[in-house]
């Protein structure tokens, strides 16, 4: 008859949080536990390579890349604002910036990366730095180009007229993801580029 | 597909249905299940199957060092033996157990239907199973590349540089972390299902100050998880970039550390020493109250002491590595951080004591077990405060006074504890009791064999008796003790073959166990045992801590306390 | 008390928009009619395809890089299933509620009492729940630490000429090393420095918590004699243990502290934290009941019980 439990004074405990948001925040402290150690390694050996060439000779420092990254968490989080009004062209524009600017930022790594293999002959076997260098960036490249998936999963769906307003949680929670890569990004930029060189 | 699929026996009165499903049937509604009760199930039968695994593997180390000068086996063998049993029982054993835990109670406790992610708890435990396989099958296939090497075999904190490619020439390292690798991954995943559940999916009234001890205890756990499973991860992503692609991580030929892995494997394996007992922390919760017919004391206190157990344990752990000779500021930093973790589980170990005073006590099975957990969980605490003294640590780092010490918290404390819970929630699980006599013959065989095998273990210890040691000679003194702990060990293989009969047993002949045998409090009580696929008919609503108490005291609930 | 439970379930599946949100969550949102049906997500085989896909992505890295192919073909197609079974509407399966009776009821029929108030309105003795509020030792703790401060920097002024002393000490203890305290002299020790300033407040705040807690679980359960308690044996135990254990640990930082004046200064922690716990209301009531009683306790200990236990 009665339901399971007796209750005298009904309490909510309140809106209880969106779920998928509180399982992304959780992937990102994992991942961040992920990160922090490879930034632990790369400072720790900052200095200790014994040949090869050196950060202070071969790296350049990234500005349109960085410009590009970080500038793309405020076109995501327009294109977040844009859904959560309905607004489905202003959306699925901003999203076509944010992919255009993180494959920006993808090329440019890749472009780097084929500088510093092919004229400065650094790899990751050369020495401690090519290790730490190659390691920590290319965790960070593949967060991007997982993101750069997601997303470009996400804006498919949305040429083709099938996301709406109702899925604004979701794609927050994906933006939140994506915040995140531009957030490690600020991190692995001081070490590498500042601290490191 | 309609029967076949049924939970085993949900509540459904024609258990014959099931035979009418064929078997490939029966198995395919397993494999492809998404709710959380048959994952818990799934869970904690592959961590009982890696107890008789890694069981069986200490019971070879505990022949081979029987006798002084005994060839019961080959070092390479030994080797492996040592490795894989403390691998399987760290990454096979007790973290599947306590998933399966977390997996079957914490919906039913907070009154959810299912977990936050049902999918991604399914992947969870099959990536934490083929894990568990691939790491096994290394003992077939795990020869490398010059045709060298098998199951892994450098101890299970795999230090560098015995991990390079110079030392270990077959793929034996390689298939330790990559298949740690793809269990990690599991892990992950189900911790943040148990979180994001525990916070997300609570049902009406069940505020977090009303959620049971248990749930908090599993989601400091998860968190725990979170922040500790991930740094090995990234560690082994390292030493395979370093075996497979020639990185320099831990090379020390050019410039790297090898103490750096010590560093990042015991950021990993301290918080996981917690990540192991703040769940038994958490089953010793609800069983102690319910056998003593008191609510928790100090409900709040637990949850401030849990809390702090997470932050402290992530501070302390190179009181593993005080012998690698780090500064004295670090040792001092070190010893003392590790001291206070005295104190949040002095507040658990007083707040059960407090919960029992004065207390109806019932020594059931369940409550056997888990007051002798509280017993060996102060004795080690008391061991740990010794180690954690950095002299004295000099003096008996990986010595068997070690080995000792944190088998006494994780046989002594977590599987005592947990198996309390396992005879304290098998009747909600299967619909039926297990079987008293059974239990109490398994409770006191296996408490004279853990006391035989590990109390004795600390004097040759002392004596100086280095862990991993292959074989020792009559002269060194340490024959005798290690007889006994054998002996021990033997008494408790036969007091764990009891167990599984007991189990089996019980769970085809046991007394009908009916929905609330316990006369217990939370909220998993109230629905049918085994409980039906969708948990409640209808979404229960609490008003207290304790639910079950207000039903069945309608005239003096707890709510007019809160 | 009673409440409606469910027999065998049977099911019939099909995908089904849950709340109109895409990839809703209809587990939660749903409050079905007794007999009517639930959703529940509709079991599938993708999960373990893809976690044997990455298995075998992984495996073919020990093995045969064939094996890796044919772990990220079947990684890729997981995703995919999965990735359809979610979106755009969550596959369900709805299971049919059947009634059944299940009563909760308890055997154990009395509930232990406070003295003077039997079934009539008296109150039942119980600490466990709500009652009990470690909030009071932390109050307790925040304030010994506070007080604590005084005697020690009064201590510094007055014996070593410098209110650094102190703080330098107790910074030094987490990391001598760290700030080129290796081997300390008597001018480094009367100086200021940032950073056993920093490290001294962390140990002094946290410890004080930590102690003030533990004061709050255990203070009730002794209330007799809360100042002596709290504020004399408590400290003189640990100063003890402090005393013999510090020359082991850290032999440069304890051959600088001057125990007695140290144990003046745990004293009135302890009186402080002792008397801000002794004020609580809490404390007060529980001061006039015998200890059983303030463990918390019912159907049992005191009260008299009902009904046999057969289980
Ligand atoms: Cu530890």
């Amino acid at each position: 008859m009665a339901i399971p439990v007796v209750a005298q004074h009904l309490e909510e405990p309140g809106h209880l949080p969106n779920k998928g948001k509180v399982g992304m925040i959780c992937l990102i402290i994992g991942e961040s536990a992920i990160f922090s150690i490879f930034v632990l390694a790369y400072l720790f050996y900052i200095g200790k390579s014994q040949w090869g060439p050196q950060p202070k000779e071969v790296l350049e420092v990234p500005i349109l890349n960085t410009v590009c990254l970080l500038s793309s968490s405020l076109t995501i989080w327009l294109s977040e604002r844009a859904i959560e009004h309905n607004l489905l062209m202003t959306f699925t524009a901003w999203l076509g910036v944010t992919i255009a600017l993180g494959s920006i930022f993808l090329v440019g790594t890749g472009w780097e990366w084929y500088k510093l293999i092919y004229h400065d002959g650094l790899a990751l076997q050369t020495n401690l730095f090519g290790t730490t260098f190659y390691s920590l960036v290319g965790l960070h490249a593949s967060h991007v180009i997982i993101g750069l998936i997601m997303l470009i999963t996400l804006w498919l769906f949305a040429m083709t007229g099938h996301v709406s307003g109702k899925n604004s949680e979701r794609i927050q929670t994906l933006a939140l993801y994506w915040h995140f890569v531009d957030a490690v990004w600020v991190v692995v930029f001081a070490v590498v580029y500042v601290i490191g060189r | 597909m309609a029967d076949a699929s049924l939970p085993i026996g949900s509540l459904d009165l024609t258990p014959e249905a099931l035979a009418e499903g064929t078997f490939r049937e029966y198995l395919h509604g397993w494999v492809t299940t998404v709710d959380h009760k048959r994952l818990g199930i799934l869970y904690v039968l592959y961590a009982l199957f890696f107890l008789v695994v890694g069981g069986a593997e200490a019971m070879i180390i505990r022949v081979q060092l029987m006798y002084p000068d005994n060839h019961f086996v080959s070092p390479e063998v030994y080797n492996r033996m040592f490795t894989m049993h403390g691998t399987t029982m760290v990454f096979l054993m007790g973290m599947p157990l306590l998933f399966g835990f977390a997996n079957y109670l914490v919906p039913l406790m907070i009154g959810a239907r299912d977990m936050a992610f049902p999918r991604l708890n399914a992947l969870s435990f099959w990536l934490t199973a083929f894990g568990g396989i691939l790491l096994y099958y290394s003992f077939i296939g795990g020869f490398g590349l010059y045709g060298q090497g098998s199951a892994p075999d450098v101890g299970w904190f795999e230090y560098a540089p015995l991990t390079t490619r110079t030392y270990s020439q077959g793929h034996a390292v390689d298939f330790w972390a990559l298949s740690l690798f793809v269990t990690g991954w599991g892990t992950l995943g189900a911790a943040i299902n148990i979180i994001t559940t525990t916070i997300s999916m609570r049902c009406k009234g069940m505020t977090m100050m009303r959620i049971p001890l248990f749930c908090w205890l599993l989601l400091c756990t998860s968190a725990l998880t979170l922040v500790a499973i991930t740094p090995l991860t990234a560690a082994q992503v390292m030493l395979e970039l370093d075996r497979y692609l020639g990185a320099h991580f831990f090379d020390t030929q050019a410039g790297g550390s090898a103490l750096i892995w010590a560093h990042f494997f015991w950021i990993f394996g301290h918080p996981e020493v917690y990540i192991l007992v703040l769940p038994a922390f958490g089953v010793a919760n609800e069983i102690i109250p319910v056998f003593s017919r008191k609510p928790a004391f100090g409900y709040t206190a637990m949850v401030a002491a849990s809390v702090g157990i997470v932050f402290i344990s992530l501070g302390v752990w190179a009181h593993h590595m005080f012998t690698v000779g780090m500064t004295s500021a670090a040792n001092a930093f070190f010893t003392l951080s590790t001291m206070i973790i005295a104190v949040p589980t002095g507040i658990k170990v007083f707040n059960w004591i407090a919960t029992m005073w004065g207390g109806k006590l019932r020594f059931a099975t369940p409550m056997l077990f888990a007051a002798t957990f509280v017993v060996h969980f102060l004795l080690s605490g008391l061991t740990g405060i010794m180690l954690s003294a950095s002299p004295w640590d000099w003096q008996l780092h990986n010595s068997y006074f070690v080995i000792a010490h944190f088998h006494y918290v994780l046989v002594g404390a977590i599987v005592f504890s947990m198996l309390a819970g396992i005879y304290y929630w098998f009747p909600k699980v299967t619909g039926r009791l297990m079987d008293e006599k059974l239990g109490k013959w398994h409770f006191w065989l296996f408490l004279i064999g853990f006391h035989l095998t590990f109390d004795f273990l600390h004097v040759p210890g002392i004596l100086g008796m280095p862990r991993w040691v292959y074989t020792y000679e009559a002269s060194r003194g340490w024959a005798s003790w290690n007889m006994i702990a054998s002996v021990g060990g033997f008494i408790q293989f036969l007091a764990s073959g009891i167990f599984v009969w007991n189990l089996l047993y019980s769970g085809l002949h046991g007394a009908e166990a009916g929905p609330d045998p316990w006369d217990a409090w939370t909220l998993e009580w109230a629905t049918s045992s085994p409980p039906p696929e969708y948990n409640f008919a209808v979404e229960p609503v609490v008003a207290s801590r304790r639910p079950l108490w207000d039903l069945k005291h309608p005239s003096d609930t707890d709510t007019q306390y809160e | 008390m009673s409440t409606q439970e469910q027999l065998a379930p049977s099911r019939s599946e099909g995908a089904h928009g849950g709340t109109g949100v895409v990839h809703g969550d209809p587990v939660q949102t749903h409050a079905p009619a007794h007999t009517d049906s639930i959703h529940l997500p509709r079991p599938t085989a993708y999960p373990i395809i893809a976690a044997l896909g990455f298995t075998l992505l992984v495996a073919g890295i020990l093995t045969h890089y064939v094996i890796s192919i044919l772990g990220v073909c079947l990684l890729a197609y997981g995703c995919v299933g999965w990735f359809r079974e979610v979106l755009p509407h969550e596959m369900h399966e709805n299971i049919t509620v059947r009634v059944q009776e299940i009563s909760i009821a308890s055997a154990r029929k009395s509930v232990g009492r406070l003295p003077g108030g039997a079934e009539s309105g008296g109150q039942r003795a119980h600490v466990g729940v709500g009652a009990f509020s470690p909030l009071v030792g932390l109050k307790g703790g925040v304030a010994g630490g506070i007080a604590m401060i005084f005697p020690a920097l009064a201590y510094g002024l007055i014996a070593q000429h410098s209110i650094w002393y102190p703080v330098n000490l107790l910074g030094g203890a987490g990391v001598s090393g760290m700030t080129g305290f290796g081997n300390p002299t008597m001018q480094d020790l009367r100086a200021f420095h940032m950073a056993t300033l920093g490290f001294a407040t962390i140990i002094h705040v946290i410890s004080c918590t930590l102690i003030g807690l533990l004061y709050g679980s255990i203070l009730p359960l002794m209330p007799k004699h809360p100042i002596i308690l709290g504020g004399i044996i408590a400290p003189l135990a640990w100063t003890g243990i402090l005393f013999a254990a510090l020359p082991t640990i850290n032999p440069e930082m304890s051959a600088h502290i001057s125990w007695p004046d140290f144990l003046l200064a745990q004293f009135v922690f302890g009186i402080t934290a002792g008397w801000v716990v002794s004020r609580s209301s809490y404390y007060r009531t529980a001061k006039s009941l015998p200890f059983a009683m303030r463990l918390g306790f019912e159907g049992g200990g005191v009260g008299r019980e009902d009904g046999e236990d057969h289980r």
